[in-house]
């Protein structure tokens, strides 16, 4: 009894290691020798996979600086060299690891002088025999810094703030394949709207926007070598608004990637450098769409861009 | 006449200058810790551990060691040591535990790599790798 127990332990022990043999884990020591399985390692190579967020939490001490662009859209073509001498978009940003899986971000925006703050936790990690994904928790609070004396932009103070709060869950399904999944959520405190009805027996007020957006991504990325990979990521908006809805968002790209930096250059439809923005308020649609003329236009909207990041560690 | 008198005498003091200012390249001793020199490698030599030291390699190292460790890497003329040639010498008869040291720890135009490869079984597959490259 006892030895077909053990059996039956065995090939659970073999299923397993079977099941996770593709994992880039800890080399095993000592051939045969129990070992504890680690978290499995470079799930992605940076912590930014185009405008989102990866599953990747820098290690303790980690210093990082971004620098982000995002040029014009590449609809007019030679005029302005497909977007690149358009007017363009820049995020700059610092973030520090002071703990192990935590990690502290702060960047300031060109567009709409939007400062933004960021914290990023490993709640879980992908270990053989474990834990089949990575998951993270991403939260990303903002505020829009534009002078508003008049307050015609803003009511309140508390109008200027905008939450995104994500899940990451990401697989490191072989060494050269990752893919990540993403549910957000984005919060904005104030939204248009007009009075529909406004006398003695009461008020209703039309909405333009919900204040809550859900949205999910999918990314992946895909290793030609060491150095570089393919990055591909998809957004797509759940929450219906009554007016304004946003574009979903297919942006595709490469990564190069040394010791101290990473280098993402890529089309994509976001262009608004900030979480909660892009996915409340992108106007470039991926796909055919028409224009406020009732134009019909093939092919989408898509802007050119880059990510460098400086690593210090 | 005087000319030319000048002009040989400044030849010759700007040979002089050369000769004066061309330092020779001599490999700066690195001591390692006795301690830390006769650690033993946790990490078997196996393939998985040499393949994962090769893509720490290409990462980390091959900028300046070269693709082949031949110490001709695209950053090497830029920096003030030249990188040792890790196929032949000193750098591969040193022990395993030195190896780890120095890439650890890091010196002058070499970094430190304990935060970039934070894992020592990782920095171990690098050492793996690294006897490979020689020749």
């Amino acid at each position: 009894m006892l030895t077909a127990g053990a059996c039956l332990v065995s090939c659970i022990l073999s299923f397993e290691t079977t099941t996770y043999a593709q994992d880039t884990t800890a080399v095993v020591k000592e051939a045969g020798a129990p070992v504890k399985a680690k978290p499995v390692k470079n799930t992605f190579q940076s912590i930014w996979l185009i405008d989102n967020q990866t599953v990747m939490v820098p290690f303790k001490g980690t210093f990082e600086m971004d620098i982000q662009h995002r040029f014009g859209t590449v609809d007019k073509g030679y005029s302005d060299l497909w977007g690149l001498y358009a007017s363009s978009n820049i995020r700059i940003g610092v973030g520090y690891a002071p703990i192990n899986n935590l990690y502290l971000g702060i960047g300031l925006n060109k567009y709409d002088e939007l400062w933004d703050v960021s914290a990023k936790y490993a709640l879980l990690k992908q270990t053989p025999g474990e834990s089949p994904v990575s998951i993270t928790y991403y939260g990303d609070l903002s505020y829009d810094t534009r002078k508003d004396a008049t307050k015609d932009l803003f009511a309140h103070q508390s109008d200027r703030f905008l939450s995104f709060n994500q899940i990451i869950i990401a697989r490191k399904f072989s060494d050269k394949l990752s893919l990540q999944v993403a549910p957000s959520i984005t919060h904005q405190n104030a939204v248009n709207g007009y009075y529909t009805k406004n006398d003695s027996t009461g008020q209703t007020i039309f909405e333009e926007m919900k204040h809550d957006h859900f949205a999910v991504s999918v990314s992946g990325r895909y290793k030609l070598s060491d150095a570089t990979a393919v990055l591909v990521n998809y957004d797509q908006p759940i929450t219906k608004h009554a007016t304004n809805n946003p574009s979903p968002n297919l942006s595709f790209g490469f990564e190069f990637a040394t010791s101290g930096h990473t280098f993402q250059l890529f089309m994509g439809n976001y262009s608004l450098l900030n979480p909660g923005k892009n996915n409340l308020f992108n106007a470039n649609s991926p796909f055919n769409y028409t224009q406020a003329d009732g134009t019909r236009v093939k092919g989408g909207k898509f802007v050119i861009g880059f990510n460098i990041t400086r690593l210090w560690n | 006449m005087k000319i030319k008198l000048m002009l040989a005498t400044s030849a010759i003091a700007a040979s002089v200058m050369c000769v004066a200012f061309t330092t020779v390249q001599q490999t700066k001793p690195w001591p390692v810790p006795e301690k830390n020199a006769k650690m033993a490698n946790p990490v078997k030599p196996s393939k998985e551990s040499i393949a994962n030291g090769k893509s720490l390699w290409n990462l980390h190292c091959a900028s300046c060691h070269g693709k082949t460790g031949l110490g001709d890497g695209s950053k090497a003329a830029q920096l003030k040591t030249q990188p040792e040639d890790m196929t032949k010498g000193t750098a591969q008869t040193q022990s395993d535990g030195s190896i780890f040291y120095k890439i650890s720890e890091g010196r002058d135009d070499m970094p430190s790599f304990k935060k970039k490869i934070p894992d020592p079984d990782d920095m171990w597959s690098l050492v793996n790798f690294i006897r490979t490259l020689k020749k």
